[in-house]
This record gives C-alpha cells, sequence and structure tokens, in this order.
C-alpha cells in the first residue's frame, strides 16, 4: 500500500518536473510568436490584451528576397551533410578497421583539427577559395567543413563497437571491402548518422559569420546573413521585426525538429551525444 | 536557309552595336556596406548604384551588403589581407586608425585635383571630419553619421506638472525633472523611470555625452595617447553613476542600447538619451507626442559623433580607385547626402545637402531633424586610438565596474588608465 503511494507521489513530481522543463524550453519560443504579432509600441509593455497584427511577417518577406535564402541554406546543409557523411565513413572505416603505416600519427593530425576553431582559420581558408575563384558560391561556405574532424571521429568510434564476427560474416559470405561497409557497418551506425546529422545541419543552417564574408551575392547567400538586415545597430532593435524573421528562417528546422524528435532523442542516447 | 542566314546577320549586327554602345573597358568596383538601420535599405543602396553607373557609363559598382559595422570590418580586412579587397567601403569613422595601421585604405587627398574636388572635399562639416583624419590626410569622409540627442515624452512632462515644450537645459534641471518624471506604484516598484541612457553596446559613446558637456578631452589627436582618470572625466562618470544610484532617475546596471528605445516607446521611461538614428524608429511606433533637443549642458553643450564613414581601399588598380573617388564623390554629395540622410534618418554630413529642397522640405515636416544640425558645433569626434577596439573595451570596463557600483568611478577609470597606457606603450 505504502509502495503505491511512493509510485504515485514519484509519478506526480516527474510530471511537473517535466511540465516545467516543457515551460522552460517553450517559454523563448512563445515569447518570439508573440512578440511577432503585436505592434512596436506594445511590445514593451507586455498587455495580454494589445491587437494582434500579421503586419511584421508581412515587412520580413518583402524586405529580403526569404524564398532564396531558404533554397540557398538547403542547397549547402545538403551539400555539407553529403559530404560529411561520404568522408566520415570511409575514413573512420580506414581508421577502424585497417592496419597501415602512419595510421595513429594521421588519427592523431585528425584530432588536432578538433581543437582548432573555425573561425581563426577564416583569413587563410578566404585566401585559399580566392585562388581557386571560388569566393562568392555556396560550395564555398561548404568547402571548408567537408572533412570533419569530429565525424570521422565519431565514425571510428561506432565502427570499432561493431563486432568484428560479423564482419568475418559477411566476408565468408563473400562481400567486398565496400559491400561489407555498405550492407554490415552503415545499416548498425543509422542512430549515430541521424544524431551526428541533426547536429551538423543544425550547425549549418545557424552558421553566420563565415557565409556572410566569403559570400557576396543573394545568389549564393544563406538564410542567417539575409536575416542580419534585421537586427540594427543604431536604431534600436525592432524585436517584433526580429521575431518575425527568426520565426521564418528558424521554422523548417523547428518543423522537422517537432516531427521526428522521438527518433533524435533515441538516437542521441545510443550514440552518446550530448 | 536564306532566311536563317538572314535572321544570324540581324543578330550579330544587333549585338556588334550594344558591343558598341558598351564602353570598351568598363572598370568594375565593389562596395561593402554595413546596415545599422533595419529596413529594406539595400534597395536605396542599390537604386543609387544603378544611378551612379547611368550617370557614369565606364563604371559598374557591385553594392555588396555586408552585416553590422564589426562584421563589414572583418570581411573586408580578410579580403584585403588576402589581395582582394573591396575598392570601397563604409566602415565606423573610428575605424579609421585600425584601417591606416592595417595599410588598408588610400587618403582621399592623394585624388584631389581640379577646385570643384577641394571644394567637395571642404564642404563637410568638420564634426564629422575628425574621426576620417589623420596626420593632416583624410582616409574617410562622412557618409552616415549620427550624434546623441534627447527624446522626452510630452504626455509624461504634462502628467508630472512640467511644460511639455521645456526639456531640461543643464544637469541640475535633468536631476529635478527626472525625480519628478519617475513613477512607484503603491509597493513601491518603480514603474517609470525618469531617463534611460543606454549602457551596453558603445557605452564609451554614451559617457562622450557627459564627458564633453564637462569639457574633458579623452584622447590625443593622433591616437596614441589616452586621458581617462582626469578629474573632468571622473566627474562625468560620477554624475552618470549617481543617475541611477543616488538620485534613483535611471534603473540600476546596465541598460541594453539596442533595447532602450523600445523601453521609452512603450513608455517606461519618460526620457532618453540616443542616437539620431532612432529618430525614424520613434517618429513611426511612439503613440505619445515626443520633443528632440541637444542634450542638457554643464560647462557646455555636448554631445559625440557616431556613424560610418567611406574609405577607398588602396590594393586596387589605378583606373578602379580613380572610378572609386568619382563613386564616393558622387555618393557624398549634395544631392545623394540629402537622399540617404531622408531615407535613413542619418545627419547629411555637408551643408549643401542640408540647403537642398527637398532636405528643406523634410526638415519642415519634421523639425526635430535638424537639431542633430544646432549641436554639431559642439560635438566631439568619438573616442578613437591606435588598437582602438582594446583601448575601447577597457573604457567600457570601467563604465561598467562603475554603473554596477563594483568600482569607484576613479577607481574604474585609473584602472581603465593603466590598461590604455599599458596598450599605447609600443605606438608611442
Amino acid at each position: 500500500m505504502k509502495v503505491g503511494a511512493d509510485n504515485r507521489w514519484q509519478r506526480g513530481l516527474e510530471t511537473l518536473a517535466a511540465w516545467l522543463l516543457a515551460i522552460v524550453w517553450a517559454a523563448p519560443l512563445l515569447y518570439c510568436a508573440w512578440t511577432s504579432l503585436h505592434h512596436p509600441g506594445d511590445v514593451a509593455r507586455m498587455d495580454l490584451s494589445a491587437p494582434l497584427t500579421v503586419h511584421n511577417y508581412a515587412y520580413v518577406f518583402n524586405a529580403a528576397p526569404f524564398p532564396r535564402y531558404f533554397l540557398n541554406t538547403f542547397i549547402l546543409v545538403t551539400m555539407v551533410i553529403v559530404a560529411q557523411f561520404t568522408l566520415s565513413t570511409l575514413a573512420g572505416y580506414a581508421f577502424a578497421r585497417f592496419r597501415f603505416p602512419g595510421r595513429n600519427v594521421m588519427f592523431v593530425l585528425v584530432l588536432l583539427q578538433l581543437m582548432i576553431m573555425p573561425d581563426v582559420l577564416i583569413v587563410e581558408n578566404y585566401r585559399t577559395l580566392n585562388t581557386m575563384g571560388l569566393t562568392d558560391t555556396i560550395l564555398a561556405i561548404a568547402m571548408p567543413y567537408f572533412g570533419s574532424a569530429f565525424g570521422i571521429f565519431l565514425m571510428r568510434q561506432t565502427f570499432k563497437s561493431v563486432p568484428k564476427e560479423l564482419d568475418d560474416a559477411a566476408r565468408i559470405e563473400g562481400a567486398g571491402t565496400l559491400r561489407t561497409l555498405v550492407s554490415v557497418y552503415v545499416p548498425l551506425a543509422k542512430p549515430v548518422y541521424l544524431a551526428y546529422g541533426l547536429v551538423s545541419v543544425s550547425y549549418h543552417w545557424n552558421n553566420f559569420l563565415w557565409p556572410l564574408i566569403v559570400t557576396n551575392s543573394v545568389t549564393a547567400r544563406p538564410l542567417t546573413v539575409g536575416l542580419q538586415i534585421f537586427s540594427s545597430g543604431d536604431q534600436g532593435i525592432a524585436w517584433p521585426i526580429l521575431t518575425a524573421a527568426t520565426l521564418l528562417s528558424a521554422g523548417p528546422l523547428l518543423v522537422a525538429f517537432l516531427l521526428f524528435q522521438r527518433q533524435f532523442v533515441q538516437s542521441f542516447l545510443r550514440a552518446g551525444i550530448r | 536557309m536564306k532566311a536563317m542566314l538572314k535572321t544570324m546577320a540581324i543578330a550579330s549586327i544587333a549585338c556588334a552595336t550594344t558591343l558598341a554602345a558598351l564602353p570598351a573597358a568598363a572598370v568594375e568596383i565593389s562596395f561593402y556596406y554595413p546596415i545599422a538601420v533595419s529596413g529594406p535599405l539595400t534597395k536605396i543602396i542599390d537604386a543609387m548604384a544603378a544611378d551612379f553607373e547611368k550617370a557614369n557609363p565606364d563604371i559598374k559598382v557591385k553594392p555588396i551588403y555586408s552585416g553590422n559595422y564589426g562584421e563589414t570590418l572583418a570581411k573586408a580586412l580578410t579580403a584585403n589581407k588576402s589581395g582582394s579587397p573591396p575598392q570601397v567601403a563604409v566602415l565606423v569613422a573610428s575605424d579609421t586608425l585600425t584601417l591606416i595601421d592595417e595599410d588598408a585604405v588610400a587618403p582621399m587627398d592623394q585624388f584631389v585635383k581640379t577646385p570643384a574636388d577641394k571644394a567637395w572635399l571642404d564642404g563637410f562639416f568638420p564634426a564629422f571630419m575628425m574621426n576620417g583624419r589623420y596626420l593632416g590626410k583624410t582616409y574617410g569622409v562622412p557618409f552616415q553619421r549620427s550624434t546623441q540627442v534627447m527624446y522626452w515624452n510630452k504626455d509624461e512632462f504634462k502628467a508630472a506638472g512640467l511644460d511639455p515644450d521645456k526639456p531640461p537645459q543643464n544637469w541640475d534641471q535633468l536631476v529635478e525633472y527626472g525625480k519628478k518624471l519617475t513613477k512607484q506604484d503603491a509597493s513601491g516598484k518603480v514603474t517609470q523611470w525618469g531617463l534611460i541612457v543606454p549602457s551596453g553596446v558603445t557605452s564609451h559613446w554614451f559617457l562622450q555625452g557627459f564627458t564633453t558637456q564637462n569639457q574633458a578631452k579623452l584622447t590625443n589627436e593622433a591616437g596614441t595617447e589616452a586621458y581617462l582618470h582626469t578629474p573632468a572625466a571622473i566627474e562625468a562618470l560620477s554624475f552618470w553613476t549617481d543617475l541611477a544610484r543616488k538620485h534613483k532617475i535611471m534603473q540600476e546596471g546596465i541598460i541594453d542600447t539596442g533595447n532602450a528605445p523600445n523601453e521609452f516607446i512603450g513608455g517606461r521611461a519618460a526620457i532618453m538619451f540616443h542616437s539620431t538614428g532612432n529618430l525614424t524608429n520613434v517618429k513611426n511606433n511612439a503613440k505619445f507626442p515626443f520633443g528632440v533637443a541637444m542634450l542638457p549642458e554643464r560647462k557646455q553643450r555636448g554631445s559625440a559623433t557616431g556613424g560610418g564613414n567611406i574609405y577607398i581601399f588602396k590594393k586596387s588598380s589605378p583606373e578602379q580607385l580613380e572610378a572609386s573617388f568619382k563613386f564616393v564623390k558622387w555618393m557624398t554629395s549634395a544631392p545623394q547626402a540629402a537622399r540617404w540622410g531622408i531615407a535613413t534618418g542619418y545627419v547629411a554630413g555637408r551643408q549643401d545637402a542640408w540647403d537642398t529642397p527637398e532636405m528643406k522640405q523634410y526638415q519642415k515636416d519634421f523639425p526635430p531633424a535638424s537639431v542633430a544640425l544646432q549641436q554639431l558645433p559642439f560635438c566631439a569626434p568619438e573616442f578613437e586610438t591606435h588598437a582602438g577596439p582594446r583601448t575601447t573595451k577597457a573604457l567600457e570596463d570601467a563604465i561598467a565596474a562603475s554603473l554596477t557600483g563594483t568600482k569607484t568611478p576613479d577607481k574604474a577609470l585609473a584602472d581603465a588608465q593603466a590598461e590604455a597606457n599599458r596598450i599605447l606603450r609600443s605606438y608611442k
């Protein structure tokens, strides 16, 4: 009897905690949504009865070529994720399962890259891309991120944890090196791909400084750079406009996350990325 | 077949004529510009560039929007380091020394040849030229400039029994009015502050209002020395600190610069010190009548100039340099300066721009626009030394320490002075 009561208490506390966390998590978003639907004069006072307006959204949409920016961001993250998955898989597999001279030295070199902030390399990367004649293209924004040390490290660790017996079995069945990789290793690493993909996509969706520096025209610039017009310094921040623009640009990512939430959370738990 | 040949012939003739219509080799220049006031201003810049090209068919201008001021500087210097800088850029006026130390910009003087050029260069307001000049040469000319002014809420003045058309004229009146304008609810919680002075981003610039009124000079002309720990400067910072901590007419702690206008527009502060860049914002969004005036005086009136100058980058071909100078001259000419000033609310940098019919009409329709102009003779240049970002940070740290009460104004400025001396040692 007593145990049951304890359980009920515990259940109740857990539910309460879950609600609290949910509210804390959702508060900024709700505030964003609330602010974006009001006139600037009403926002500072948080008057709940203030009149609603969609004017801010219309203003934002007309002030910048958003559809084009959406497309650019989409191309950018797709390009990055495809290249990162391919390169990390191949390199991670090599580090995990092959013995070759200099393997450890090379792996240490890859790990060293983890310790360098990408922003430090802006000038050097710009110079390289300028020599290649690639500045002001989407490829230029993406290219420095193709070889991801984090991705290689992650795939190596994942592939190492795949039982050698599965590998052997595949080889006895007559599978070659690539075939084993594609049919045995990659399917087993699915949760890791999903988790890594989410981290990478959200990073590149939000990346700002490098795209701003390396691109000049509307045809190459992603959403974040387009959005910057609305956070003005000299004039004070127009929160309603800024929040409307933020919701517009974060929207697709947010919707995708809510749709696949369960899968994401599970894969994070399994992949051990937090 | 014959018909096709004929079409081709016509097409090629058409092609040839279009080609002939174009000048032999159009010089292309790129133009980086930041946007620090919100709104679809990129469209106005594009239109201005297009008009320039129409007037100068042998030059092609590529306007490139490049974020805020800090990001534009980063972008321009990155491009400059890899040998492909923009030809022209709008950057903060007080970045002049940084750009010179990076060997990035060319002095305007080397392009000034005709009397017309000279008249153009001499036509700018001296107050706006101070930041862009170094050792007798002019590196940046005013493009989008601003200064601090005082905004006040006329409804609240009336409610507090003050004359809504008479803003505070000096520091004592500011405190006196501020006390009358600060409102509390039954529990003693303040519902409306008398005054709001931003102390977040660019707090050093807001300090310069007080120091200039108190006749404290913060740097020497060469930018090799900072004078932060002087009696006049200490008194200025003490006054600012006391507004919140002693007189209780302003919120304590750091006040966000970007959000301050929202507090004023939302009726949570009755007087605001802020950039003229906010004129359009307040005009469009305040639901009460408001006034704009010069900042209150102490020993004199005083404010600081801010905003962006236009620069020419030196690592360009001679043709590009000449084209850039033409472009800069055109963008800052009276009609264009007036056009940009009216569109943005920035203070046009030359008298002849204020004399254009459009500008006269604008002033008539919106008298507050000319307050900045009247205040200009009392304005100091924005704080600028070599290694500017670092000395500015030392000063801003001192302001934050004083306003939050972790250090006395005297101690805070003494520390900032020591830090500035250390930073500037290698530039002497």
